[in-house]
């Protein structure tokens, strides 16, 4: 094979570039998707970088760790440059304990960061297949199928290219269904991640058969196990995520209004509370319109959490009848008797016909988050794990918000 | 039965890819034992289908668990070496040139090993690629180095080429049994991590 590509005076070990290429292409396909599905980028890219980096201080720490004779003999070549002294088991354990530690830290939540993390994981598994291939390792039983490749004095199954073309349908798989990396294309969070995995471990399990060095347990490849392993747990998470207990989640909606808003608001409450339990609601802020349009009426907001079993497009529908009954027409936007919207759903990180669930209005704009943090002070973004104060933090959005204090109703606060 | 059960698993999976088919839980219940099955099967049939060639570790490639290529070559002394002799210790192989300065600095490194380990066969053979490099710039700095280990001759790249030598420095670790236990290319090979493979060669020795 060809293991050095010669670049000027330098000789770059094609397998090193390979792997480097993968993980910049993966980054910033990650870090595109992770802009697009609304998680929180720009944590999710350090995450990578610094789990790099820890994954490789990691791995020297294993070789050491593995060979302590290295310290009496020779310690100062622990931090040479080698590529050869690492151990790669410890240093993927160090890497993924690093990440995780971090995504703590940030509060980033589990499954839409990993939902944003799939082609990153995809990449670097066609990376892994393609290095092998460039320095002829993890190579395949002779063959006389007409795709063989001489390699190591015989006719071989090309068995890294097989893992790497797989590995490539995968990912396009995931771009299709992605629609290019803009939306997870599942309602549920994890779902594309645990379904991403379980590809993986098919294609290893399958691919690992036409593998020349092999790790017996009994008289069975060891890795097929593990895939076997990792392929029953994907699904199993799979079946969790993508079909999770039929039980009430909090739904975060906001009500808006510039036409008579105190009779419209309570008409709305008590037409939602015919259908939704309310769990807890805000008071109601005045806000200019945020377009500064002078023939546009000062807007009255407030938040709501409502619970429900509905799924999204059925509770859409409802909240649209509401408005509708309320005299609202769709479409205008200066008088507006009455506006809902779903802000967060759940935890569900998705896109639905234009709209983005959690809504992005609400790192926009004031007369959103000012109520959300009266009424949930303790509120975190489901897709970034921001918290509301840090998101009122960095709003730029000039028109005020002003607490109306009101008594009517039967509201008292 | 299993290939109509193979069909609809197919069928089922382009439509989740397009989206046109939303999945129920039996459907979805449906797609996972089937995959389960299948896979489970292959992993049942793997050593029927594909056994191992016990064949594939007798023979020589420059590779990680194959034999290391034969080979012999001269000294500048006129001396022949041939690597089959040493067998039944460890044997450093290093490619290098006069020219190449990672190979400069990774020498001396390995005359420290080699002195700490020559009492206990351990051999290094330093074969300079001397059809890409001038022999007597070469024998100038091996001599003023006062290196200990063998320099062999290499002049028309038969032997790096068995060997598939890309770059200079490229160092072959061969076990006592005349397997390959590493192939470093570069800078990898540091005197530390060599004096760890060794040492763990000459206790599994003693064992």
């Amino acid at each position: 094979m060809f293991p050095i590509i010669n670049i000027g005076p330098l000789a770059i070990q094609a397998a090193s570039f390979i792997l480097l290429l993968s993980f910049f292409i993966g980054s910033f396909l990650t870090g595109k998707f992770s802009t697009n599905i609304g998680t929180h980028t720009e944590a999710i890219e350090n995450g990578i970088l610094i789990g790099l980096i820890a994954g490789i201080l990691g791995a020297r720490l294993g070789f050491m760790l593995k060979n302590p004779s290295i310290m009496t003999i020779n310690p100062l070549s622990l931090f040479s440059l080698s590529p050869s002294m690492l151990d790669a088991s410890f240093g993927i354990l160090v890497g993924i304990l690093t990440l995780i530690i971090l995504a703590q830290r940030k509060h980033l939540p589990l499954w839409p960061t990993l939902d944003a993390l799939t082609p990153f994981c995809l990449l670097i598994f066609m990376g892994i297949h393609l290095a092998n291939f460039a320095n002829g390792s993890a190579y395949g039983i002779p063959t006389q199928m007409p795709w063989g490749i001489s390699l190591w004095n015989a006719t071989r199954h090309p068995v890294q290219l097989y893992g790497f073309i797989l590995g490539a349908v995968l990912t396009l798989a995931l771009l299709i269904r992605t629609r290019w990396l803009k939306t997870t294309g599942f309602m549920h969070n994890g779902v594309l991640f645990s379904a991403a995995i379980a590809g993986i471990a098919v294609i290893t399990l399958f691919t690992r058969a036409f593998n020349a060095e092999k790790f017996l347990l009994g008289q069975f490849d060891f890795y097929q196990l593990i895939a076997f392993g990792s392929l029953l747990c994907a699904m199993a998470l799979l079946y969790v995520r993508a079909f999770p207990r039929k039980r009430k989640i909090g739904v975060i909606i906001s009500m808006g209004s510039n036409i008579d808003p105190q009779s419209n608001f309570s008409q709305a409450e008590d037409l939602l509370a015919d259908q939704f339990r309310i769990r807890r609601k805000s008071g109601a802020y005045l806000t200019e319109d945020v377009h500064r349009r002078p023939e546009v009426n000062p807007f009255h907001n407030k938040v709501l959490e409502i619970e429900t079993n509905l799924p999204y497009p059925v509770l859409d529908a409802r909240l649209k009848a509401i408005e509708k009954q309320l005299g609202r027409e769709t479409g205008e936007k200066v008088q507006v008797a009455l506006d809902l919207d779903i802000l967060t759903y759940g935890d569900c990180v998705f896109k639905a016909a234009h709209h983005h669930i959690p809504s992005p209005d609400m790192l926009k704009y004031r007369y959103l988050a000012m109520p959300l943090a009266e009424m949930l002070p303790g509120f975190r973004h489901p897709a970034t794990g921001v918290s509301i104060q840090e998101i009122l933090e960095k709003i730029t959005d000039q028109a005020k918000a002003t607490r109306i204090n009101e008594v009517e109703n039967g509201i008292e606060r | 039965m299993l290939i109509h059960q193979f069909k609809s698993l197919c069928y089922y999976l382009l439509a989740l890819i397009d989206r046109k088919e939303s999945v129920n839980k039996k459907l979805f219940i449906s797609i996972a034992i089937t995959i389960t099955l299948f896979s489970l099967a292959w992993i049942i049939f793997t050593p029927v289908f594909f056994p191992i060639v016990h064949a594939d570790g007798l023979q020589t490639a420059p590779h990680r668990g194959f034999f290391a290529p034969p080979f012999n070559l001269t000294t500048p002394q006129g001396d022949i070496h041939t690597l089959a002799n040493y067998q039944g210790a460890p044997v450093l192989i290093i490619f290098w040139a006069s020219w190449c300065s990672v190979c400069k600095s990774t020498l001396p490194g390995l005359e420290a090993v080699y002195r700490d380990y020559a009492p206990q066969g351990f051999a290094i053979l330093a074969v300079n690629t001397t059809n890409q490099d001038n022999l007597s710039e070469a024998k100038a700095y091996f001599q003023s180095q006062a290196y200990t280990f063998t320099m062999l001759l290499d002049p028309d790249g038969a032997v790096a080429n068995a060997y598939q030598m890309r770059a200079v420095p490229t160092s072959i670790l061969v076990n006592p049994d005349g397997n390959i236990s590493d192939v470093i290319i570069g800078s990898g090979l540091t005197e530390g991590l060599l004096r760890v493979r060794l040492e763990s060669l000459f206790t599994q020795g003693e064992d």
